[in-house]
């Protein structure tokens, strides 16, 4: 594969994420659409670990760790400093997790984007509150045992729609984004970056500890992901303007579950169930870009 | 007044000024990934031992010189066989699984053409001059073959050749419309470039084996099949009855005749079909009559649909009974064979014995129904003193070795398997002459290409091939996330009308594109194409870009042993295995 | 320039003149005046900053924490639940020595919702890591305001300043409002010694294992130690230049004092009034105004109350299973002398109540006619109520 990016790595190896760490990944992709110019927020999340404790950095750009609520706050104060010292250039993305974004974040974050604040919102979701030892976040999807809705009580609520949520805020720029799909990702960061105004990138980040998967999977099934419908590739513009950016041939969610530990208590008629959402969720997502096409 | 300057209160805050590099996160591992390149089962499958995969990676990336030598360390003769080779390789071809098989034998084809428009010299690795000599009898493929490995291995070779020209079956038995001469002649050239010496119009005896004894060292036999074995039907031997074998032999020399209405040809082998196409370029209307079933033919689907499509008229279940002779035709009468106790009983007279009849009118008939020796000292002896390997027989003799190779010691007749006889019978001599018998299996085992029976010239020559594991890639292993379906190329031909008017090649060259598309759709099962992906996924970037031949290598202290790279490899060229702990450095191989 | 303002608008005049470079506030009364008045000063362009209009206090501080580190003067400004919503990053931002100044508008907490004066909200934060400075007037708002930031950025640690609400904020009082190049030549621009940069990439506020955290909180508590010499250097030179002092306390009449009344916020401004009736009724009383509070002014109060035979401080606040939270640090302060006065502790004025002069005057009576506290809070002026309503 040829990713059209700069060949530069803007990471360090020695960084204690789990091995076969999808939000490691991510970061790599990320920073490499970047560059160096750019400054990252991070709020409380895998990433506050993995980025290094005292007096190690495994990141090449400025960091500032925030607490759990404030990415979007953060983010928004770093951007005025810059602004106001003339450097309209400088990058500045809050890199969070989903428990810092689709819950105790939500608020910062949805401040930041009704002010349209100039910065890049990167959220890594890898569905529950990994750090702190898997426990449900409103990204969780249906279905998913988490050590707080343990196999008994496996989450019955559906997953938040956190893009759908800030699109409602006519965000110029929201997308989702895999790290199965690397062109797509760098390329959706790219353009991110070359917008003004907010900007709000999904990034589905597999995690082998949290999901009970084999670390050498992580990329697969984000890919199967992608594949299922379960978590597809779009982007809408200004709120309004949809492009969806792979029509998979849709494989069985079952086969999907099937390879995650996180799923093994579900019945038969659970998966059937499910398959009946993401396929009902994939074709609203289907008529919304009908009806809204960029 | 200027404002009051205080001294820098203590500040010890949390920030960084190292980075993680410190840590070496190797020592989390308990597994290991490593690149192991593994063996293509379509390498396995070629009698010669191509490297497939490998050929199809640089043809794919636009290298065709680099692609067309790494098909002439194992094979001479790729124009000839992206002609006429049966191509085993497209049948177990694991893309096939996923879509359709790749077209090997187009782009194999493709490459040979192309050096050779391009008047390409290539760059082969040879060993120093020995001062051993091996004499040849027959320039065929299986003794040009030898000829040419044993040259590779510094050897000198005399071919001694009976015909006026060199190529034995593939210049005499193959006709123009399947292999021009011209492909042939400039490969037999490249290897008369290497110092073989053929001497054509020089056929040989039995006394050949005895006298060579005096002026070389070993002598090898591939002489073919050239002798047509009988249909045991009564009337056989009357005159004007001919051999499917010469008709072909005269077409090749330009002076086929021509012919005109019904020509029986009997036999469904390769010699058959082309013996009843040509008749049909003659001018006459080919029968082709064959005693088992259509399926049974040993003629490949292919080449008889080719046939019928020309006009050639298949009668199978049949079989020849009688002829007689009547007016300067022939009367062959035909016998239903029905197949008694299955078909085993289908050839034999009591099979025969069974069925109704038919008594058709021809002017001329051609047997080819099946070849043997044309004398009896070109067959390998029985008893003891020889050593029976895959493709060749070795003879320990008092006059010196001797190695029988090609279609008479070989089951399947194909050129392909000659090939392969020739490389065998060129390593097994090498190592006689350097270590000694008890030196041959191991050696050829060690040599063979995923443990089965084609053999590596380069693995013999401890080529970075030798280094390859003999695990054999299976479709399960390939991760086809990363293709996409694509159809196969398709031959580009001479539309049907036209083929059965003249002798000019049926199959037409492909452009770079075409070949280069086509090659692009090969999995490169087992080995490394670069593609990268061991290192865009790494998550904790220890896949770093070295000088190696692999172009990378995986930084073993900071590799946690995730195993993505593994499975992200979409052609299995890399293996993890349980970690042996720090003192291990085993399966590193740089 | 002599301006008659509210308490806030001096706030904002401070904040103004200080060339802050980004605010970030959320709306609360009564702090909203000071807010308002600065985006006045930012659309109208008398300040280069940017206004940041945050959707809750949690993200102003939040916000502001991130500007401060990218190296530029922040502020904002707050009161009781605002200020309590802030409290994780009031942590935060002592932790980070992050030199940012707030103005704290001291308003009761609820429930029940109640928006006048009581100090009981800067007081719970008492052990975030801030500086905190106490303002009697609205020129003492305006002059603390200015201090602060000199202070914070000299010690890296952030400074709140307090005024009583409506009875400082929404009062109008004169104030010399000093000019630019003065105010210029005292707080010179920011020299930031944390400060994000791209060219120089590296991470801030990370994690502190065990083995380093430790010396990083006590190297806060080593500039809190400097705070209080620093300040009074400070002080020293505000006067010099602007002819105005203030100092971590003031002592009025305390030398022969048989009793020390200790105040701080505008309750002192009455006290003052009743100290200077009483004196001229013969009455040897004294007053301790305490303006920082943050670092504990040990050594002053000790030096002045250790001759004293009693003390009564008044607190408009409280700290409950506990005592008014001045007369506790006092206590605290006065624990270690070998002699030290009687303390009474009276809590007066919660959630808006009037402490006037006559409730003044009631303290100082209880004090002078009791040998001893009977208990360690004397809640004063308390209406019977029926229990469990």
């Amino acid at each position: 594969m040829e990713l059209d990016v700069v060949d530069r790595e803007y990471m360090y190896c020695g960084h204690v994420a789990c091995a076969g760490c999808g939000a490691a990944i991510a970061m790599r992709f990320v920073l490499k659409a970047l560059g160096e110019k750019t400054v990252m927020a991070i709020p409380a999340c895998c990433w506050s670990i993995i980025a290094g404790a005292y007096p190690q950095s495994s990141l090449q750009i400025p960091v500032i760790h925030t607490a759990f609520e404030t990415g979007g706050a953060v983010a928004s104060g770093v951007r005025a400093a810059l602004d106001v010292k003339g450097d309209t250039e400088t990058t500045v993305i809050t890199w969070a997790g989903d428990g810092g974004t689709f819950d105790i974040g939500f608020q910062a974050l949805s401040g930041a984007v009704e002010r349209n604040e100039d910065f890049l919102y990167v959220c890594y979701d890898n569905e529950a509150y990994m750090n702190t030892g898997v426990q449900r976040s409103s990204s969780t999807p249906y279905g998913a045992w988490t050590t707080t809705t343990p196999s008994r009580e496996w989450k019955k609520m559906r997953k938040k729609n956190i893009v759908e949520a800030l699109v409602a805020h006519r965000i110029p720029y929201a997308a989702t984004a895999s790290i199965a799909y690397p062109e797509d990702l760098v390329r959706k960061v790219k353009k991110a970056k070359a917008m003004k105004g907010s900007k709000f990138i999904h990034i589905f980040a597999s995690c082998p500890t949290g999901w009970r998967i084999p670390s050498e999977m992580s990329i697969k099934i984000a890919r199967m992901a992608v594949q299922t419908n379960i978590f597809p590739l779009y982007e809408v513009e200004g709120g309004v303007r949809y492009t969806i950016n792979l029509s998979p041939r849709g494989y069985l969610v079952k086969e999907y579950f099937g390879l995650q530990g996180r799923f093994k208590h579900l019945a038969e008629s659970d998966l059937d169930q499910i398959q009946q959402m993401v396929d009902e969720d994939w074709e609203f997502l289907q008529r919304r870009a009908r009806a809204m096409p960029a | 007044m200027s404002h009051k300057h205080f001294k820098d209160s203590p500040l010890f805050i949390p920030s960084s000024y190292l980075t993680t590099e410190a840590n070496k996160t190797g020592s989390w591992r308990f597994l290991r990934p490593r690149y192991d390149e593994k063996t293509a089962p379509c390498a396995v499958a070629c009698p010669a031992g191509e490297d497939i995969s490998r050929v199809l990676m640089l043809a794919s990336q636009g290298l065709f010189k680099e692609a067309w030598e790494t098909v002439l360390v194992e094979n001479p003769f790729p124009g000839v066989c992206g002609r006429i080779c049966h191509h085993p390789c497209e049948t177990v071809c694991n893309r096939a699984h996923f879509d359709e098989a790749i077209a090997t034998h187009a782009i194999e084809r493709f490459l040979a053409d192309t050096a050779s428009r391009n008047e390409l010299k290539p760059r082969l690795d040879r060993l120093p001059a020995k001062r051993e000599r091996i004499a040849v009898a027959g320039a065929g493929p299986s003794g040009l073959a030898a000829a040419y490995f044993l040259a590779l291995l510094g050897y000198g070779c005399d071919i001694y050749e009976a015909m006026g020209e060199p190529g034995g079956v593939l210049r005499w038995g193959v006709p123009s419309y399947r292999l021009p001469s011209g492909a042939l002649r400039n490969e037999i050239a490249q290897i008369v470039e290497l110092g073989v010496r053929i001497h054509c119009g020089n056929p040989v005896g039995e006394e050949f084996l005895g006298r060579a004894a005096s002026t070389h060292d070993a002598v090898f036999v591939g002489c073919g099949c050239g002798r047509e074995h009988g249909l045991a039907a009564a009337g056989e031997d009357l005159p004007g009855v001919e051999d499917g074998l010469e008709l072909l032999r005269k077409v090749a020399a330009g002076n086929g005749g021509a012919l005109e209405g019904p020509v029986a040809v009997i036999g469904g082998g390769y010699a058959a079909i082309e013996a009843a196409r040509c008749v049909v370029r003659l001018g006459g209307k080919a029968i082709l009559i064959y005693r088992r079933r259509r399926e049974d033919m040993p003629a490949s689907r292919e080449q008889i649909a080719m046939a019928m499509e020309e006009g050639v008229e298949v009668r199978a279940g049949m079989a020849a009974v009688r002829i007689e002779a009547q007016s300067g035709e022939f009367l062959l009468t035909l016998r239903e064979a029905q197949a008694e106790g299955g078909d085993a009983n289908a050839g034999t007279a009591s099979g025969r014995a069974a069925g109704k009849t038919d008594t058709i009118r021809v002017g001329r008939i051609f047997r080819a129904g099946g070849f043997d020796a044309a004398e009896q000292w070109m067959l390998p002896p029985p008893g003891d003193g020889v050593l029976r390997l895959n493709n060749s027989v070795l003879v320990f003799t008092e006059a010196g070795p001797r190695v029988f190779g090609g279609d008479l010691v070989n089951t399947s007749k194909s050129v392909a398997h000659a090939v392969a006889s020739g490389k065998e019978a060129a390593i097994a001599l090498d190592l006689l002459f350097r270590e000694g018998i008890d030196s041959i299996r191991p050696e050829l085992e060690r040599c063979s290409v995923g443990g089965r029976r084609s053999l590596s010239m380069e693995a013999h020559m401890n080529g970075p091939r030798s280094l390859r594991s003999s695990a054999v890639v299976r479709y399960s292993e390939i991760n086809t996330d990363y293709f996409r379906f694509s159809p196969r190329l398709t031959q580009p031909r001479l539309l049907k009308g036209e083929r059965s008017r003249s002798f000019a090649e049926i199959d037409l060259k492909i452009s770079a594109n075409l070949a280069m598309r086509e090659a692009e759709r090969c999995f490169n099962c087992g080995i490394c194409n670069q593609c990268d992906n061991c290192r865009l996924f790494c998550p904790d970037l220890a896949v770093v870009r070295d000088q190696s031949p692999l172009g990378r290598r995986i930084d073993y202290d900071y590799c946690k042993g995730c195993g993505i790279c593994v499975v992200e490899c979409p052609r299995n060229a890399m293996t993890l295995e349980e970690e042996q702990g720090p003192e291990y450095r085993g399966g590193e191989k740089d | 320039m002599k301006k008659v303002l509210e308490g806030s608008h001096a706030v904002a005049e401070a904040v103004r003149l200080a060339g802050v470079q980004v605010v970030s506030a959320y709306p609360i009364t009564p702090q909203t005046h000071i807010v308002e008045r600065i985006a006045d000063f930012c659309a109208e362009g008398a300040m280069n900053a940017r206004f940041l209009r945050v959707e809750s206090e949690h993200s102003a501080l939040a916000a502001l924490i991130g500007a401060s580190s990218m190296g530029v003067r922040t502020f904002t400004a707050t009161s009781s639940q605002g200020l309590a919503l802030m409290h994780e990053l009031l942590h935060w931002a002592s932790g980070a020595r992050l030199p940012i100044v707030m103005a704290d508008v001291n308003r009761a907490l609820a429930p029940g919702w109640n928006i006048w004066d009581d100090q009981t909200d800067s007081l719970s934060q008492r052990d975030t890591g801030w500086i905190q400075l106490y303002c009697e007037t609205g020129q003492e708002c305006l002059d603390t305001t200015l201090l602060a930031f000199r202070l914070a950025e000299s010690v890296n640690l952030p400074v709140m300043v307090l005024l009583d609400a409506f009875l400082l904020s929404h009062t109008y009082e004169p104030v010399d409002i000093p000019d630019q190049e003065s105010v210029d030549a005292f707080l010179p621009p920011l020299r930031p010694r944390i400060a994000l940069s791209t060219s120089a990439p590296r991470a801030l506020s990370q994690m502190a294992p065990p083995n380093v955290y430790m010396e990083m909180r006590h190297s806060i508590q080593k500039a809190m130690d400097e705070t209080a010499a620093r300040l009074e250097e400070l002080d020293a030179e505000f006067m010099e230049r602007f002819g105005r002092r203030y100092g971590a306390v003031e002592a009025v009449c305390c030398a022969d004092a048989d009793i020390v009344l200790v105040t701080s916020g505008t309750i002192t401004g009455t006290a003052r009034q009743v100290v200077e009736d009483l004196r001229a009724a013969g009455q040897k009383v004294g007053l301790l105004k305490i303006k920082l509070f943050r670092p504990f002014p040990t050594t002053q109060v000790r030096e002045v109350l250790e001759p004293v035979p009693k003390v009564a401080v008044i607190d408009r606040n409280f700290s409950f299973g506990a005592t008014g939270i001045f007369a506790q640090e006092l206590r605290a302060a006065l624990y270690g002398l070998s002699r030290r006065p009687e303390v009474f502790g009276f809590v007066a004025g919660l959630g808006g109540r009037d402490v006037t002069e006559k409730v003044v005057r009631e303290i100082y009576l209880h004090a002078r006619d009791n040998a001893a506290p009977d208990s360690e809070a004397i809640w004063v002026g308390l209406s019977e109520v029926s229990n469990g309503a």
